[in-house]
């Protein structure tokens, strides 16, 4: 054998080595590269079950492309290095879908090891656009909605809705989320005052703040108290603003990111009334649709627990978008996948229609619910779209 | 105007009392006990049953006010003389250096001990919920609980001057901070008096985690962490190992921090901390060894 044959040969024998997806045929493989211990678990594990929930659905219809998903993992450690590595772990075992972290920071490790493999990634629920195209690449989708959307979305129904006119902004710095939300909210806020509505003031604040009394001194400095507060914000800090508020005698309706979803956490405040979050799907029972009562019915038998917070949900739609993105494409390769996902036009799901374009792997506007915290029970009051999805200025502020 | 004092009072206090605790600790073994914010957290999560679960399951948290109160603070106390006797009794000779890298290993022991049996999560529960309320007071309308704070905080610090001043236990501490070789020499035992500071930095940890858990209703293992950094600050200021001086530094660093909130136009405001820390450099500049320097600490000539 010459020289130049063997090399041949063993070039061919180390691609062939190299690519062990395509040694298995029969199944297809979704890897999650998610926090299973550590700061992020608490996030991502709610988010996975869900993924895990439509994939057992699918597979018991026949699977995809007439094959069974099978899923690997591999644990992140809620760390952004261990998150690289779980990312090529789970290429590593062939993975065609990679499901990451639910925040950003933490998930784009591995995206990035999938957008260099050429493999699909989904966020599992992150709300940042740097979640898609803008912060991995063309590869990487979110199955969640953007943060400035909850805001402008909530700033809109008050408006329309519940009459409030005049409005006040707390913006808590802490995150990337935080600032979206408000960014919504300042996008929506001039078309709003157009038809009469008014900014009556603004002011920051940091999560980890042992006290925001200077802020609420502020407010209540007003000549009057203002119709309702947006508060930008997330946990833990979320919780001890809206407790200080309220204990300060500050009774206007308070205006939320999804963030603050979740019953869990109302018996800091008791009787906590007029406080309004834009959710995806209810966890409260009362979902109008009665297939979302279904999955939280399915949830629940999985996990032994009610799903916390609506952040259970985007896990269930990003398997979702994707596999039926697979299903039209014939394959899952990852060019004619992300094809198909950027055809979505209002693609119905479970928890409101999606849609993606070679510009944004995100959600511009959405449909939401809109939960009421009453005297400390949260219930379903009403349903909102934007009139318009928030431009891409607004989402890249 | 007489909100704002309140403001600044109360979250003045709350340092207060966290640098007073490192003060303590840090005059009588030259310690800058960085556990100190985990046991703050631990202290309060004390009051709640180890579960993974999102909904927080209120245990001791149930209690009556006159058992909670004692329960916290000595659940503080306990757990810090238990870091003294398992951990930084083995560093008594060791360098400050060591034993500050101690302490920070010690807290991460502590916060993921914590991380264990709750997770991440933070954990919500209403503590006292009667503070609550709203009172009025010379026209200031303000929360019964910033009220009680500032009470509190008064309280405990005319108490604890009284038991330095008054107590032989007092006067022997004192003496410890002052200059702990010759106070041994001189009969005062060591380890009662180690074991003491840490007992009472650990209620005053307790006496923050009650005031923040029933001010935020919200129990994170990292609750300490941010507390901990300001009265950290505050006990450099007041210069280290002073008491007095933690206690002053402390509620100027509250007062500094309320008045930026107050007067700092929007744009600036979310860089609040950059200008209260900027405040401490000059403060540190002007007076290296802190606003009110300790004798035990001053470089004789």
């Amino acid at each position: 054998m010459s020289y130049k044959v063997r090399l041949l040969a063993t070039a061919l024998a180390s691609v062939g080595m190299a690519l062990p997806a395509l040694a298995d045929d029969e199944t297809i493989t979704v890897g999650f590269a998610t926090a299973q211990s550590g700061a992020m678990q608490a996030y991502d594990k709610p988010a996975d079950e869900a993924a895990m929930i439509r994939i057992e659905e699918i597979n018991a219809a026949g699977g995809l492309l007439g094959k069974q998903i099978q899923v690997v993992t591999a644990d992140t450690k809620s760390d952004r290095a261990e998150g690289a590595k779980a990312g090529l772990s789970v290429l590593d075992q062939g993975a065609d879908l990679v499901i990451v972290s639910c925040d950003y920071d933490f998930g784009a490790p591995a995206a990035l090891a999938a957008q260099d493999a050429g493999i699909v990634s989904f966020f599992s629920c992150a709300e940042s656009v740097k979640a898609g195209i803008q912060g991995v690449g063309p590869l990487s989708f979110s199955g969640s909605v953007l943060a400035p959307v909850q805001g402008a979305a909530m700033a809109e129904w008050a408006f329309k809705e519940k009459d409030a006119k005049t409005f006040y902004k707390l913006l808590d710095t802490w995150t990337v989320y935080n600032k979206g939300i408000c960014d919504g909210f300042d996008w929506m806020m001039p078309k709003l005052e157009e038809q009469g509505a008014k900014l009556v003031g603004e002011d920051t604040f940091k999560n980890e703040d042992a006290s925001i009394a200077a802020q609420i001194t502020r407010i209540k400095a007003l000549p009057e108290e203002p119709d309702a507060i947006m508060l930008c914000t997330m946990m833990p800090g979320g919780v001890s603003a809206v407790k200080q508020l309220r204990a300060a005698g500050i009774n206007s309706m308070i205006l939320n990111g999804s963030g603050m979803d979740g019953s869990y956490w109302l018996s800091a405040v008791p009787d906590l009334s007029n406080f309004y979050i834009p959710v995806q799907a209810s966890i409260y029972g009362d979902d109008p649709n009665p297939d979302v009562k279904k999955f939280n019915e399915a949830y629940k038998a999985k996990t032994g627990a009610d799903p916390s917070s609506q952040y259970v949900y985007p896990g269930y739609v990003a398997v979702d978008v994707w596999s039926k993105a697979v299903e039209r494409a014939g394959t899952t390769e990852a060019e004619a996948v992300v094809a198909e996902l950027e055809k979505m036009k209002d693609e119905p799901t479970l928890f409101g229609p999606r849609t993606f374009t070679s510009e944004l792997h995100h959600q511009a506007n959405a449909r939401y619910l809109v939960v009421n915290v009453d005297k400390g029970k949260p219930g379903v009051v009403g349903e909102w779209t934007l009139s318009e999805p928030v431009p891409m200025e607004a989402i890249l502020k | 105007m007489l909100q704002i004092l309140f403001d600044a009072l109360s979250l003045g206090s709350l340092y207060a009392l966290g640098a007073l605790g490192i003060a303590l600790i840090f005059g009588v073994m030259r310690l800058v006990n960085f556990a100190h914010g985990d046991v703050i957290a631990f202290s309060v999560f004390a009051l709640l049953w180890p579960s993974t679960d999102a909904l927080a399951i209120v245990f001791a948290g149930q209690l009556p006010w006159y058992l909670l109160i004692p329960f916290v603070l000595i659940v503080g106390a306990l757990l810090s003389v238990l870091c003294e006797i398992v951990v930084y009794r083995r560093f008594r000779h060791a360098s400050p250096a060591t034993m500050m890298i101690a302490s920070f290993a010690l807290g991460f022991v502590i916060r993921y001990f914590l991380l264990m049996l709750f997770t991440s999560r933070p954990k919500s529960i209403s503590l006292l919920p009667a503070l609550g309320q709203p009172v009025e007071i010379f026209g200031a309308r303000l929360p019964l609980l910033q009220l009680i704070t500032i009470v509190a905080t008064i309280c405990i610090l005319l108490a604890l001057t009284l038991f330095l001043r008054r107590t032989r236990f007092g006067l022997e501490m004192r003496a410890a901070a002052e200059n702990f070789s010759m106070a041994r020499m001189l009969g005062v035992r060591a380890n009662n008096v180690i074991m003491g500071a840490f007992a009472i930095s650990g209620a005053l940890a307790g006496a923050i985690a009650l005031i923040f858990g029933s001010q935020t209703g919200t129990l994170d293992i990292q609750m300490g962490a941010s507390v901990m950094l300001m009265a950290f600050i505050a006990t450099v200021i007041g210069g280290l190992g002073s008491l007095p001086g933690a206690v002053l530094a402390g509620f100027l660093l509250g007062a500094a921090s309320v008045v930026m909130q107050v007067f700092l136009p929007i744009d600036a405001r979310p860089f609040r901390d950059a200008f209260v820390y900027g405040a401490v450099i000059l403060v540190l500049l002007f007076s290296p060894q802190g606003l009110i320097s300790a004798r035990g600490t001053k470089e004789r000539v």
